[in-house]
């Protein structure tokens, strides 16, 4: 048991490491594709809407094996930790795109409205006044994001990342009479002291965030 | 209290509008045909009429929220002419110049009460946040919401709202006013609230123009009565004489519709 929690506890790192990663770049990434789907020219919005829905349409796993087995260009190849932060950052980018338009789609027309009565340019007006509103109504979506990526990072270990549930699995394999599902209980108890704060900071952030509205 | 609503160097720079041949329509729908219509600089000119008449679409014209499809629009010396593309830098000035208040108010839920007058201060006019807090207090204290500058706009009620965002507008300077239907979402006694501001800023020489349904409004304050439908104007003049005596059976039917409310 003890052998168990430490070793599942060394794959906790990792775990954290692709899981911020990714969401990092989803949530750089989500802004020109949002941006994207809310363009005014047609076709703009179109292509963004294929690539949102493609990388949504194709589970995480497929996608991790197709960087990972799928891309050698010359001798260039992805190592598993690139191809695992690289892979979900780009799903992230496509399902955070897709939560920040809706909260963009939430905020009254007549705000940007009443920016451009007042003159205000279009930068000004999307900075500091649609996007601080539509961030506002998207933030609870933006944690639950967050809690399943955490959860869908241990993908990762499918292609060699020493995550938990890599780690978890490995001592399962070495150690096949005593350790039974033990690690896979520890990995899991572990997710949730994690998951758990991040679910009730981010409700209580949102009935602050409301309160003030 | 003696402070007054606009400030001398915009008192001097009150602007006239000059509308001609206006047309706009969206899809198959003509929803202005060849508006003409010409205010003074420091009048008031009320904008009635049916629901659908064009009304609301032609305030949105003067300052671009809606493009025209046919005719222009002149503001002070500045000229936009439909179908001519419009740099940023010219739609911008133009709206630096006309200040609007909206049916819905329309403030920034997100900024207190306070920022949402400095704020656009700050960026359109360049002005230190000292000083553009500073004009919004002398303004807020002037409409008598002086306790409400550290509130944000949801703590407020809608008369208090509508108030804000006059003064909002009123903080840039701007050279016209438009007020689409500003009392429309308030109940009547808090509309007399901001229809007494209103007052005050026709008063002071501001060049207004107005869509309402408040014909004691239309009647006391404007210079200038316009009635619209269908997207045509179909009478105008002054507004006590139309109201007492209307020469058009349409506008005669639409008087007495709204005095029967």
């Amino acid at each position: 048991m003890g052998d168990a929690l430490l070793v599942v506890l060394l794959g906790l790192p990792m775990t954290l490491l692709v899981t911020a990663l990714a969401f990092a770049i989803g949530l750089v990434g989500g802004i020109p594709l949002m941006i994207g789907l809310r363009s005014r020219i047609r076709a703009v919005r179109l292509a963004c809407r294929f690539v949102v829905d493609l990388i949504r349409g194709v589970p995480p796993i497929v996608w991790l094996f197709l960087l990972y087995f799928g891309v050698s260009i010359g001798a260039f190849r992805f190592d598993s930790l690139t191809a695992a932060v690289w892979g979900l950052g780009i799903i992230s980018s496509a399902y955070l795109a897709e939560i920040y338009r809706g909260g963009f789609a939430t905020v009254p027309r007549g705000q940007s409205e009443a920016a451009s009565a007042l003159g205000l340019g279009r930068t000004v007006t999307f900075g500091r006044v649609l996007a601080p509103q539509a961030l506002r109504t998207a933030l609870p979506s933006i944690a639950t994001y967050l809690l399943s990526l955490l959860k869908d990072s241990s993908i990762a270990s499918t292609i060699g990342v020493a995550d938990m549930v890599f780690n978890a699995t490995m001592f399962a394999r070495q150690n096949p009479a005593t350790a039974g599902i033990v690690p896979f209980f520890i990995a899991a108890a572990v997710y949730l002291i994690i998951s758990v704060p991040v679910a009730v900071t981010a409700r209580r952030l949102d009935t602050r965030l409301r309160r003030t509205h | 209290m003696n402070v007054p609503l606009i400030t001398e160097a915009n008192e001097l720079a009150i602007a006239g509008v000059e509308i001609s041949d206006l047309s706009k329509r969206f899809g198959d729908h003509l929803v202005l045909d060849g508006i003409s219509m010409s205010v003074k600089p420091g009048s008031v000119t009320a904008l009635i009429g049916p629901s659908g008449s064009g009304k609301s679409t032609l305030l949105r014209c003067v300052n671009l929220l809606e493009t025209p499809d046919g005719g222009t629009v002149t503001v002070g010396s500045q000229t936009i002419r439909a179908g001519e593309r419009v740099k940023d830098r010219d739609l911008l000035a133009l709206r630096r110049q006309v200040g609007m208040v909206f049916q819905s108010f329309n403030l920034f839920p997100h900024f207190t009460v306070l920022r949402n007058i400095a704020f656009p201060q700050e960026r359109i006019l360049g002005r230190s946040r000292e000083e553009a807090e500073a004009r919004a207090r002398v303004l807020l204290e002037r409409v008598g919401l002086a306790e409400k500058a550290d509130q944000h706009p949801g703590k407020c009620s809608g008369g208090q709202q509508q108030r804000i965002a006059i003064v909002r507008a009123l903080a840039l300077n701007p050279r016209v006013m438009l007020f689409d239907e500003p009392t429309s979402a308030l109940d009547p006694e808090v509309g007399v609230e901001v229809l007494a501001v209103m007052r005050e800023l026709a008063d002071a020489g501001m060049t207004m123009i107005v869509v309402t349904h408040e014909m004691q409004f239309a009647r006391d304050v404007s210079d200038h009565l316009v009635v619209m439908a269908e997207g045509h104007i179909i009478e105008e003049g002054d507004p006590a004489q139309i109201m007492a005596n209307p020469r058009e059976e349409r506008t005669r039917r639409f008087l007495s519709a709204v005095l029967e409310r």
